[in-house]
């Protein structure tokens, strides 16, 4: 049996953009998934105390089956650690330090066979990027973050007017284009924008497609945010046609992720975050093929993904 | 009373500049009681008289104000380098010039391993390779695996950002065509196109070799045989009081040096620094662990350094440069720590009372430390800090006069000279910038203390090389780099001595030979400054006293 992918997402951001808190609100919402965090301090994630199940040297267990690392100053020995514990992960959330390309640490989740990027999110206190954004000695840094993301969370509105909020955004666009900013405050952001774990399952079971309006329920719950488009299609897709696909997708689609037949007895795992796609081989699935997709509301190029799954 | 030696030598060179040299010292507990002529020897009553030394030249114990203790550790992996490179038993291995030589040491060492019944999967690890010297010929697979095709090899660069694997290795660490991380590095044209030349680039494409054979090659902790090896080196190189500038100083780490230093038979005193960045405690934390190992210090371990980090290295392109940037236009480079970060725990430790080593490749990184440590110093005066700033390689006058006004010291790269002189002249920052590469000379007008370095392992231990780096400025091309910026003999030897231990804040112990001070010598077959100053590389060392203890080197 092939062995699963451990879907790997990267946060990254200057310091004080708000890592920590939106890694602290993640543990915390796990949702019954084990996650492995790697951070680089503890002493900031200030883990709640009844949440803390047990702890030793760089590692704390968390009560819902979570854990915390410590990342001192070799991410390869740490990141060799989980995926050599006995614990089985369903995924990997590394923090980048402020001050470190996101992208570099991302290739990990490229590189292993045991790993599968599943996005990098960028953080900005919008309080604090204008002025960061024109210091020499962080300007770059900064920049080489965003050009990193799949997704930017704008964080931190309430520390700026609207006015710099928006002179922060057309920044962060100048920069990394048409990636999605998500403005928030404390760093609450939608499951189903972090990771494709939160995409919901294809629905029907016919080449029939799927699109409504999606309402996450649980801690998330943003109200009806996100459209979701699912599909089961019967096509043979060659890939690379999928591939040049992934390279440009319709504008709109934040997140896709299913199975699809490459071959007469080929198959495949395609997933899409942010601003860019990976095609796999894979086993056959027992259910067939499914593709899900989701982007916000009234946004989602439904019909744009309709002409290349199902009349493709 | 302990019994007084009396050493009678050829010639002494105290580096005492109110006395200049001598012929005879005298030593007791581990101290130098006397420096001069047998009378004033004589002056201190009974004495044995060691003629050992009588036709030798005697110097202070040469002080490494910035090497690493895995020096010696990297010996138990197979040296590949350019340049030829002396191991700890004293053996000289050979500079490999060609493809051919690597594959041929290579080959050797596998069939060396099975004859000694080392199993086939046992990895062969080897270190030192550059292939900045091969003209753009690249290793691939295709070299690798005339060596061994059964048994994994894994080289790793000089540099430290690449590394090269045969085809034994990319299957055990399950790299194939569909590898799609950039640094895996694929073959573009031939039969072999699509399929990974087993050159892995960058952090993400090491990891997959690093997971395979992880803690049995180059994540192996600091072990009691590495810092043995340590020690000899050392020896070998006159030097009897080396720095390791980067530690963690766990429990388990302060218990190898504590056990390997505690034995009267180590040649070397040792100063292990905190690693202050990306590590295992906050600042506030850290300074209260420094402190609290401060009191376990001994002579031959002495803690409490502390080190931290600004910025890459400058032949990696990671360097942080001011303006006009790389000479190739590359991207300016990386911060390891936030200038903002950088100054609040820089302020902790200060406040602590510790001293600050400070890694700064780059100008812009150095003047970023510089602004950082005025505004500290600002806010919380304090006498003879010694703070000093590591490598230092594009300093400046107009930052050395800061620098000098700061009370800040610097500890400069001078075997950069030759090891990187021509790349930094023709790739990384052009001439104008790498003429003033490791200005030792703009350092001392301005009046800044001065140490200069090797950064063992990254070039070989050896101050006598670093000082005839410091002294010629030449490069393997041939190139003078900043004629003005050489120094004297005599002051080179002073930056390899007193300099570096002013840095330490052990100038009053170490440094120099005069009464009351550390009996630490180097012991020369030839005088230094009776040499011709190009052949300053090859002064022949005999080997070290340490607080009166006699090493002899030990050549393989």
């Amino acid at each position: 049996m092939a062995r699963e992918r451990l879907p790997l997402t990267v946060i990254g951001g200057f310091l004080g953009a708000g890592k920590t808190t939106l890694l602290n609100r993640w543990l915390r919402e796990a949702g019954g998934r084990r996650i492995a965090v790697l951070v680089n301090d503890f002493g900031a994630l200030n883990i709640d105390a009844e949440l803390v199940a047990a702890a030793s040297g760089d590692t704390i267990a968390l009560t819902n089956g979570c854990v915390c690392c410590q990342i001192g100053d070799d991410l390869s020995r740490a990141l060799i650690a989980v995926l050599e514990s006995r614990t089985a992960f369903d995924a990997v959330v590394i923090e980048a330090s402020g001050v470190s390309d996101p992208w570099r640490i991302a290739q990990l989740g490229l590189a292993d066979p045991g790993l599968a990027l599943d996005g990098v999110i960028v953080l900005v206190d919008a309080g604090a990027a204008l002025q960061q954004s024109r210091d020499p000695l962080l300007a770059d840094t900064l920049e080489r973050q965003l050009r990193a993301a799949d997704l930017i969370v704008l964080n931190k509105t309430d520390d700026a007017t609207p006015q710099d909020v928006a002179r922060v955004s057309a920044w962060a666009a100048s920069i990394a284009g048409r990636t999605l900013q998500w403005e928030t405050t404390q760093a609450r952001v939608p499951l189903a924008l972090l990771t494709s774990q939160g995409l919901p399952a294809a629905r029907g079971h016919h080449a029939a497609c799927s699109h409504e309006t999606h309402a996450h329920a649980g801690a998330h719950d943003h109200g009806s945010q996100f459209d979701t488009w699912s599909c089961r299609p019967e096509g043979v897709f060659a890939p690379t046609a999928l591939r040049a696909w992934l390279k440009d997708t319709p504008e709109g689609l934040l997140r896709l992720k299913g199975l699809l037949r490459t071959g007469e007895a080929e198959w495949s795992e395609i997933q899409f975050a942010g601003r860019r796609g990976t095609l796999r081989r894979t086993e056959a699935p027992a259910n067939g093929a499914a593709l899900v997709a989701i982007g916000l509301r009234g946004q989602l190029p439904a019909a744009a993904l309709e002409a290349q799954f199902v009349h493709g | 009373m302990s019994p007084i030696t009396v050493y009678p030598a050829r010639q002494i060179i105290t580096m005492n500049p109110m006395q200049p040299h001598a012929t005879h010292v005298a030593v007791r507990d581990g101290r130098v009681l006397a420096v001069g002529a047998l009378e004033d020897m004589q002056a201190w009553g009974a004495f044995t008289l060691d003629e050992r030394f009588a036709g030798k030249v005697l110097m202070p114990g040469l002080v490494e104000g910035h090497c690493h203790l895995k020096e010696g550790s990297m010996w138990d992996w197979t040296y590949l380098g350019w340049f030829d490179r002396q191991d700890p038993a004293g053996k000289v291995w050979n500079g490999l010039r060609s493809m051919a030589a690597v594959i041929a040491r290579l080959a050797e060492v596998d069939a060396q391993m099975t004859t000694d019944g080392v199993p086939a999967t046992k990895p062969l690890i080897a270190w030192g390779f550059d292939p900045i010297y091969f003209g753009g010929e690249r290793m691939t697979v295709e070299h690798l695996d005339r060596a061994s095709d059964t048994r994994p090899i894994v080289i790793g660069h000089a540099n430290g950002h690449l590394m090269n694997v045969n085809t034994a290795m990319l299957r055990i660490a399950e790299i194939t065509r569909d590898n799609e991380v950039e640094g895996v590095v694929k073959f573009a044209g031939g039969l072999m196109e699509g399929e990974p030349t087993g050159e892995l680039q960058e952090p993400a494409a090491m990891f997959l070799v690093l997971r395979k054979i992880g803690n049995a090659g180059l994540l192996a902790p600091m072990t009691e045989a590495g810092v043995r090896s340590f020690g000899r080196l050392a020896c070998l190189q006159g030097v009897t009081t080396a720095t390791d500038l980067v530690n963690k100083l766990t429990e388990a780490d302060c218990g190898v040096l504590e056990k390997v230093t505690q034995d009267d038979d180590c040649p070397v005193r040792i100063l292990p620094a905190f690693q202050a960045f990306h590590g295992t405690h906050g600042a506030p934390l850290g300074a209260e662990h420094v402190r609290s190992l401060i009191p376990r210090s001994t002579d031959r371990l002495r803690y409490g350094l502390v080190k931290m980090m600004l910025d890459g290295s400058i032949q990696g392109f990671s360097a942080r440069l001011r303006w006009p940037g790389h000479f190739n236009g590359a991207p300016n480079g990386i911060w390891v720590t936030a200038p903002a970060q950088y100054e609040t725990d820089f302020e902790a430790y200060h406040r602590a009372d510790l001293t600050i080593h400070t890694h700064t490749n780059g100008d812009e990184a150095s003047e970023a430390a510089i602004n950082a440590i005025e505004r500290v110093l600002a806010r919380a005066p304090r006498a003879d800090h010694r703070h000093t700033l590591q490598h230092g390689q594009m300093i400046d006058a107009p930052m050395f006069r800061r620098m000098a006004a700061l009370g800040l010291c610097a500890n400069l790269f001078a075997n950069h000279i030759w090891y990187w002189g021509d790349q930094h002249y023709e790739t990384t920052m052009g001439p104008d910038r790498a003429n003033r590469l490791d200005a030792c000379g703009s350092a001392l007008a301005a009046g800044v203390p001065l140490a200069i370095h090797s950064d063992a392992p990254v070039t070989p231990l050896g101050p006598f090389f670093t000082a005839w780096c410091a002294v010629n400025r030449l490069t393997p091309k041939g190139r003078l780099l900043g004629a003005a910026e050489r120094i004297g003999v005599p002051q080179a030897l002073r930056a390899i001595t007193l300099g570096a231990a002013w840095t330490l804040k052990l100038d009053h112990e170490i440094g120099s030979i005069e009464c009351g001070k550390r009996a630490d010598f180097c012991v020369l077959e030839d005088d230094p400054l009776a040499m011709d100053p190009m052949a300053l590389k090859d002064v022949r060392v005999w080997g070290t006293v340490l607080s009166g203890r006699v090493f002899e080197a030990r050549r393989g």
